[in-house]
Order: C-alpha cells, then structure tokens, then sequence
C-alpha cells in the first residue's frame, strides 16, 4: 500500500498501464479483495454476536459458509496484506538506493503519518471501526528500520512477534484458568455456607427439643414461652435458616471473582440485547451511528493495536520484508518451489485451522469443562495458522502469475490493488452509504449470502472504475491527494500524450 | 568533567561556537565536546525535579491525597503538598519534553548521512524504537506505572517531519496541541455534567413524587457510583497495600494491568501532553533560548513573565482543582462549567518558562558554578539518572526491598527526594571524571549504532 505505484518513477509506467510490480499489485488486490469479503459482515450488521449465534448452532449451510470464509479469509488475508506491506516497505527504501539519505526517510515517514491520518478519517469519519490504515501507519513507523536487516534475521524476527502474540494468546488462557480456579473456592464456600447453616440448624434443633423452656428462654419471646410447640418448631426454624443466611454473605472481592467467570462465561452465549441496540443504533442519523462506534474505534485503535495488532501485523509485515529480500515476490523462484510452498503452508494452515476449530467447538459446548481438561486454548496457533496460509496463498498466486493466464482475471485484482488507498476508502464509503442508517439503511436486513454477494458487486465496481481510471491517469485519486499531501505540491496525474491508449503490458 | 575542551561554566558565549560552527558530522554519537552546556544544566534540573512528582507514586497509596486534601491544612503534609503542586507539577516533565524536542532537532543537526549507511533519520527511529523497550523496560520490569520514555518515544516519532519549521509555526503547533488536549478534557467534563444534570432532573422529578422512568433511574444510580469512586475506598487501598508489600512477582503481577492500561489509553488520549511541550521545545531551542544565546533582559522578562503568570495560575490550580475535586466532588461538577484542570497546560508552560529562565540566570550569574556543574553532569546522564530512580525508589518503598511503602508521611518523602538528589549530583560528576557517558546511555548509543561505543575516558 505504501509502495511507490509505477507511475512515479522514471520509466515505471512507460512499461504499460500496470507498474512494474505486478505481482505486488495482484497480491495486495486479492488481500483487499478478501479482507473486505470479511468485514463486510461487520459493515452488513452481521455481528460477531450473530456470528456466535450461528456458531454456538453449527449446523446448516448457513454455518458451513460461514466457517468456510473464516477459516480461508479472517486473519489470513489482513496477513497477505501485512506481508505486502513489508515487502513495500523494502522496496520504497531500496529502490532509491542511490540516495538513501535523510530525505527519503523524511519522505517516507510522511508518508506513514498521512496514511495514518487516513486511517482516523476512515475510522472515525467515514464510520469503519475496522480500520487497518491507522494501525498500518503506526508500524509502519515503528518497524521501517528494520528493512536493513538480513532476511534471516527479519525472519527469526517475524517468528518471534509471532511466538509473541502465540504467547498473548496463552497468557490469556491461563488467566481464564486462575478465573476459574478463584470461581471454584468462592462456589466451595457457597456450598460450605449452605452446609454449615443446615449442621447449625440441626444442631439447633436438636438442642431445642432436647431444653425447649431454656431455648424459648433464650428467645425472651412470649409467643414461644407459652409453649406453643408448632410457633416454636416454626421461629426456630426461620431464626436459624436466617441469621445463617445472613452470615452467609461472599466478601466484595469474592463476588468480584465470582463474577469475573461469570462474565467469561458470557462471551459463549448469544446475547440478543446486543444486538437489538446496535440495530437501533445503526439505524439511526450519522450523529447516533458516531457515537455509538466511537468506542469500538478507540478499543481497536488503542488496546487491539497494543495487546494484539502490533505482533499480528508486525510478524507477517517482517516476513514480506524477509521475503522481498529473498526475492519471493519478483518471481525469482522456480515454479516448482512456489507450488511446493504454496501447497506446503496452505496444508499445514489448514491442519492448524482444523484444529482450532475442534478446540473451539469444545470451548462451547462448555467452557468450564475446556478451561478444566485442556491446557491449550483453540487461539494458541492461530497467529502460525495466519502465518503459514498467508504465506502459502501468496506463492500459489505467484505461481499462477507466472502461469500467465487470462490477463483480464489478473487486472480485477491488479488495478484496485495498484490504487489500494482509493480502494480501501472507498469500500468504506459505499459500505457505509449501502448498509448504514443514513444511507440506504440495509443494515442487519440480509442474510449471509447476500452480504457476500454485496461484497462481490462492490468489487466488481472498483474494479472496473479502477482498470478505466488507470487507462487514463498514473494513479488513484486517493493517491493522489497522499501524494499531494506528502510533498505538498500538485503532480500530473495524467499519462504523458503519446502514451495515450497503450495497450496494458505485464512484465514478465 | 576536566576535559579542556568543554567551556567552563559561566562563560557565555563559548556555546555558540561549539554549538554552531563545527564541522558537520557523519552519523555517530555527539562527543563531549559538542554538548551545549546550558542545555545539559537546564535537563538536570528537570530531571531531578521530575522526582518531586513521582516520589509520591511510589511511596505512597493514592488514598493519601484525599487524606491530606480533607485533613488538617496546618499540618506539614499539606503544606508541602500545596508548594510542590502549586510549582512543580507538570513543570519538570514540562521542562524535560521541552528538552527532549530541543535534543531531537540537535540530534539532527549534528549529523550528516553517509552514503551506503542508514540516512540519520533512519538512526533518530532506531534510537527512539529501543527508547521505547527502555521505557517498557521501565514501567514492567523496574515497576514503575509513571514511566515517560515510553511516551516520549512515541510522541518523539511524530516530531521528525516538524524539524525544520521555524520558531513561530511550532509554537502554532504548541499551541494547536494544548488546544486539542483542552477541547478533549472539556468534552469529557460535559460528558460528565451531563450525567450529573440528568441526575438533577431525576432528583428533582423525585420531590415532586413522580415515579421515576427507568432511565431516570439509571441516571441516579450512574452519578451515585460515580461519586463513590470520589470517596476513599479502603479496601482497594487494603488490597494495593498487601500486595506492595509483597514480593516481586506479587508487585509485577499487580502492576501490569495498570502499566498496559497507561500505556495503551496514555499514548492515545494524552499525546498531546508531551507533544505540546516538545514542539515548544523545539521553538525555544531555535530561538537560542535553551543556548544560552540570549540577551540577560530577555531571560528576566520570561521569568517574571513565566513566575508572573504562572504562579498564580498555579495556585488556582491548587486550590480550586485540588481543593474542590477532593472535597466535595458533585459540588466541584456542579460549580465550573469549565474545570479549573484545563487551565493545566497553560500554568505549566509559563512556570516551565520561569524555571527555565532562573536556571539560566543563575548559570550566567556564576554564583554556583560547582552546582552548575554537577547539574550539568546529572543532565548529562540524564537517562540513566532517570531509570536510576525508577531503581532506587522501588528498592526502598516496595516490598522487594526495604517495603516503606505507605509507611512515611507526605513531607517525609521529601527527605528521600534530598538524599537521592544528593546522591545523583555527586554520583554523576564522579562517574563522568571516568567514563564518557552514563552506562545507560552508552547502553542505549550502543544498541542504537548497533555497535560497542567506547566508554572509559
């Protein structure tokens, strides 16, 4: 997404409407094409609560779809785009090579600054709490140093951020285990209280019957020392049930680990309240729809990013670094080996996948029997899982690339990826306009299927605005105005005349 | 510091040579002979004055303030609350940032790119990337929640491209910024008195013996929590206290929900903070003022501009924010409109100003050029004096080490503050007679190079 288009560097665009990194282009098309067939549920009001209720079912074609796209889609294509992402990073610093100085620095963290501007215009104008361009112009500045190191390095560095966020995901688990374990002693005592109100009561009783006038003595209650045996049997028995009860009571901090699990517990059960407000909320005007995702946004872009997104994105964004410098995206590799890779990663990612899904249908059914039994939870390879099939679509595609079949199939995905930022801005924009509430309002009103197809009709649009539009100019308007913006100065935007209606040429 | 070439204190004038007409340098660290005088003074000032803020973080439970806010205003823990937060609060970290934007641009100017190696822009992120391990370092594993180098280090990558700016336009900046942290502090104070209004209306439907809807309920029961987190709480004060005294894992374990949450909510709602005083920083520096290259008249008028205004500001802070937030809460909401919080920003820019000022006047007055001196040093290891801190004050306060937590009075801290401070300025002018830079910092000019810097004299 970062790296330069073809059309702004010398001779980049006289080699044909595409830029000279093809692949690249194809690569970040299909990622963005696939991220958005994920969060087009999220635009589409197909909540992760809904998506739990079909889950928490799992069964019907509804749920089959629905797993399907999960498992071949989340995570993994945010990955794709994160491991393009890396490898521009690479190219935008060393394709300069003869004057790698202060200024492309400068340009560079501009550059990363503006697209995190985007970011919070996408987030918190447009109304995407999805957003990826805040997080992406973060570490962008945060990692970009690392592009000098050897690709071995920068590959023991991607495994550790991935060990790393694998480690997250465990640390989480356990304290889900020690929430759990503190539930257990406070229930225990629970128990204790109830048992030791009825051994008191029987104690009681027994006492009573045996010196019935020294109890009701005791009691200074006339009622009882006019011996009535039934009023007695009757007082004694709520006194003692009471005043027990009554003792019976958790400290605040028992109540507090109490209910720590049994809010845990309430992230396995489908809340319908939710989603009732949301529906609400989303089809309100923009001022409700705002402030009701305002705090979504800042959860993402504060606490995700923090405890989640800088190792998820930094892993795979430091492996396309290390690949780029192992020339896996310039098709230097035999098609033998993409393919090999690309069946390999894919076929492990699959298992892993398979896996988690086993663990998580288990975390369901009951998560207090999970948290007891297993000491795993189903996340814990998730980040290898992403890792491994990202990698493993990126050569299979590279390899079909090289395949070279059917041009047109390839420019779908090419030309919105080469104008990734307008892309990306602009699903939001119809997204937003198509479902939200003050636009057509089609918000929670179609089924999974649908939303998939809404997908595909956004695509098939930017895709043919995106192939027309680069006929004629170097690049997307979005890319435009980020260029503007970063060297604060207007730059043709049109093809030189002569090159006018050219026909469109991939490099081989 | 007998090295011939560093200008003696008390002769200004010198740093204006040292500190403009050397020859440009490749990308390496700033050798001794560099290091503007003034600016290392002014730093160690700051940075032992930091300490005056933190102390009570790590010493005490924050039950304390409420307790000698409420208590009796005769005794000696009050008092010293009131001077310490009518001067100093926000002023040091203030004055740090500032110097902080000021050794960015320096760190910048001082270099040129070698061809084939990384550009310096390149080495200025890498230096603040292990910045901001260092800060981490600092906040989970030194255990210290008020860390900044974590914050600086981000708020330091956003400087980079405002480098070049002139004076006025980052002033503009500055003040962009504090108005930015002020519109967002005011937001949420309406936020708040929102509630507190809806809690009024309910009230008031109430008396007149209406059945209250359930949102109005709701708006009851939302303000009567809040202003029960105003009130002492004491068994969270309890809990934080046993597990303070404990050991280092219960210590760690405690402290890392509230580190990750600093960390997280910190950089995103609260870079304006030290960015605001970075971009001042920036300006002053390019002005001369941190150079010492100012006329005297100058310097006088910032410090009875700054003490001007910035002590009364001060004491207002003190006494209405402080005073009224901790007394009685709804009544401090349903007082101010606009808190007396926001006018934060403002005092500590003009009492930063008016430390600053009377650092410098001093230095030129030369009546304590052997002070000066030692601050120089202390501000010349200033990073390492900074963790040294974090180190010293968990060792004596938790339960790890001498576990005095909670267990001296307010002023009582002040003492400690004195001997640390005493401890740094002789430690930091003996340390420099032998090495060339604190240990931290040649740790960290290491790490930055990614290679050995040489570290004996």
């Amino acid at each position: 997404m970062i790296y330069p288009s073809g059309a702004n560097q010398p001779g980049g665009y006289l080699t044909g409407r595409f830029s000279r990194y093809f692949s690249l282009d194809v690569l970040r098309g299909i990622a963005l094409a696939g991220m958005l067939l994920i969060s087009i549920r999220e635009f589409g009001g197909f909540s992760l609560n809904q998506q739990l209720k079909l889950e928490l079912a799992a069964t019907g074609g509804n749920y089959q779809l629905w797993r399907v796209f999960s498992v071949l889609l989340e995570g993994k294509m945010m990955a794709l785009l994160s491991l393009v992402f890396g490898a521009g990073i690479v190219l935008y610093f060393s394709h300069k090579k003869e004057e790698v100085s202060t200024a492309v620095t400068d340009l560079y963290i501009r550059r990363q600054l503006w697209l995190l501007f985007f970011g919070i215009v996408n987030a918190i104008l447009l109304l995407w709490p999805g957003d990826v361009l805040f997080g992406y112009g973060v570490i962008g500045i945060l990692l970009f140093t690392c592009w000098r190191l050897s690709p071995r390095w920068l590959l023991l560095m991607a495994l550790l951020f991935t060990i790393i966020y694998c480690g997250k995901n465990y640390w989480n688990y356990s304290d889900d285990k020690k929430a759990y374990g503190k539930y257990l002693v406070v229930t225990e005592k629970e128990k204790q209280f109830s048992k030791d109100s009825l051994t008191r009561f029987r104690e009681d009783s027994t006492w009573a019957a045996a010196n019935p006038a020294a109890w009701a003595g005791k009691k200074k209650d006339t009622l009882v020392k006019r011996g009535d045996k039934d009023t007695l049997i009757r007082k004694l028995l709520n006194d003692s049930l009471i005043k027990a009860a009554a003792a019976d009571t958790l400290t605040s901090r028992e109540q507090d680990d109490k209910g720590a699990w049994e809010g845990l517990l309430r992230q396995f059960k489908y809340d319908s309240t939710a989603d009732k407000g949301s529906q609400a909320a989303m089809h309100a005007g923009y001022g409700k729809i705002w402030s009701h995702l305002l705090g979504k946004t800042q959860g993402r872009e504060a606490a995700w990013f923090y405890r989640t997104g800088i190792w998820e994105i930094g892993a795979m964004l430091l492996l396309g670094m290390a690949l780029y410098k192992w020339h896996f995206f310039s098709s230097r590799f035999s098609r033998r080996r993409y393919l090999l890779i690309g069946l390999l990663a894919i076929a492990a990612g699959l298992a892993l996948a398979w896996l988690r899904q086993d663990c998580r249908q288990a975390q369901l059914a009951d998560y207090a029997v999970y948290v007891s039994a297993r000491s795993f939870p189903a996340s814990l390879a998730f980040p290898f899982e992403n890792l491994l099939m990202a990698t493993g679509y990126a050569a299979l595609l590279l390899w079909l690339v090289r395949l070279q079949p059917a041009l047109w199939l390839w420019k779908i995905f090419a030309a919105p990826g080469q104008m990734a930022l307008t892309t990306y801005l602009s699903q939001t924009i119809m997204a937003t306009v198509f479902f939200y509430g003050y636009g057509m309002g089609f918000y929670g009103h179609m089924p999974q299927w649908q939303l998939y197809a809404v997908a595909a009709e956004i695509w098939l649009i930017q895709a043919v605005f995106s192939v027309f539009w680069l006929r004629r100019y170097r690049m997307g308007p979005a890319e435009w105005l980020w260029h503007y913006l970063i060297h604060w100065k207007k730059i043709a935007v049109k093809y030189p005349a002569e090159k006018q209606g050219a026909a469109p040429v991939i490099p081989s | 510091m007998s090295n011939s070439n560093q200008p003696q204190p008390g002769t200004p004038g010198e740093e204006n040579k040292s500190g403009s007409n050397k020859p440009a340098r490749s990308a390496a660290p700033v050798s001794n002979a560099e290091r503007i005088r003034t600016l290392d003074v002014v730093r160690g000032v700051a940075l032992l004055g930091i300490l005056l803020m933190n102390i009570p973080g790590f010493g005490l439970d924050q039950s304390a303030y409420g307790d000698i806010l409420r208590g009796d205003h005769q005794n000696r823990d009050y008092k010293t609350f009131a001077i310490v937060t009518t001067l100093f609060e926000g002023t040091m970290r203030g004055l740090f940032s500032m110097l902080f934007g000021a050794g960015m641009v320096l760190f910048m100017l001082n270099k040129k790119d070698v061809p084939g190696g990384a550009s310096v822009g390149e080495y200025y992120y890498r230096r603040l990337l292990w910045l901001l391990l260092f800060g981490m370092l600092n906040a989970y594993i030194l255990l210290w929640p008020g860390d900044i180098l974590y914050f600086y280090a981000l708020a330091g990558m956003l400087l980079f491209p405002f480098r070049k700016w002139q004076p006025r336009w980052l002033v503009a900046l500055a003040v962009l910024c504090i108005a930015i942290g002020f519109i967002k502090g005011q937001w949420q104070w309406s936020e708040l008195r929102g509630k507190r209004e809806a809690y009024h209306l309910a009230k008031a439907a109430e008396k007149e013996k209406k059945t209250l809807t359930e949102n109005q309920q709701g708006a009851v029961a939302q303000w009567e929590k809040i202003e029960k987190q105003q009130q002492p709480d004491t068994a969270r004060t309890n809990r934080n206290l046993r597990k303070m005294h404990g050991g280092y894992a219960t210590v760690f374990l405690h402290m890392v929900p509230e580190n990750s949450n600093n960390e997280i909510w910190g950089i995103y709602h609260w870079v304006w903070d030290p960015l605001c005083m970075m971009f001042l920083g920036m300006a002053l520096f390019g002005l001369g003022f941190f150079s010492n290259k100012l006329p005297t008249s100058v310097y006088t008028l910032t410090l009875l501009l700054g003490y001007g205004v910035g002590v009364p500001l001060g004491w207002f802070y003190f006494s209405q924010a402080y005073g009224g937030a901790f007394t009685d809460f709804s009544a401090f909401v349903d007082r101010w409109r606009v808190p007396p919080f926001a006018v934060y920003d403002l005092k500590r820019v003009f009492l930063s100003l008016g430390h600053a000022s009377l650092v410098m006047l001093i230095y030129r007055s030369r009546i304590v050029p052997w002070l000066m001196k030692a601050l120089a040093c202390v501000g010349q290891m200033a990073f390492t004096n900074y963790l040294m801190q974090s180190i010293f004050c968990a060792f004596i306060f938790y339960g790890y080490g001498f576990d005095y937590y909670h267990r001296l009075r307010y002023h009582q801290l002040y003492y400690i503050v004195g001997a640390i401070w005493l401890f740094q300025l002789v430690a930091s002018v003996i340390w420099l007679r032998f090495f060339r830079f604190g240990p931290f910092e040649w740790l960290w000019r290491s790490l930055t190079y990614w290679r050995r810097q040489p570290f004996k004299k």
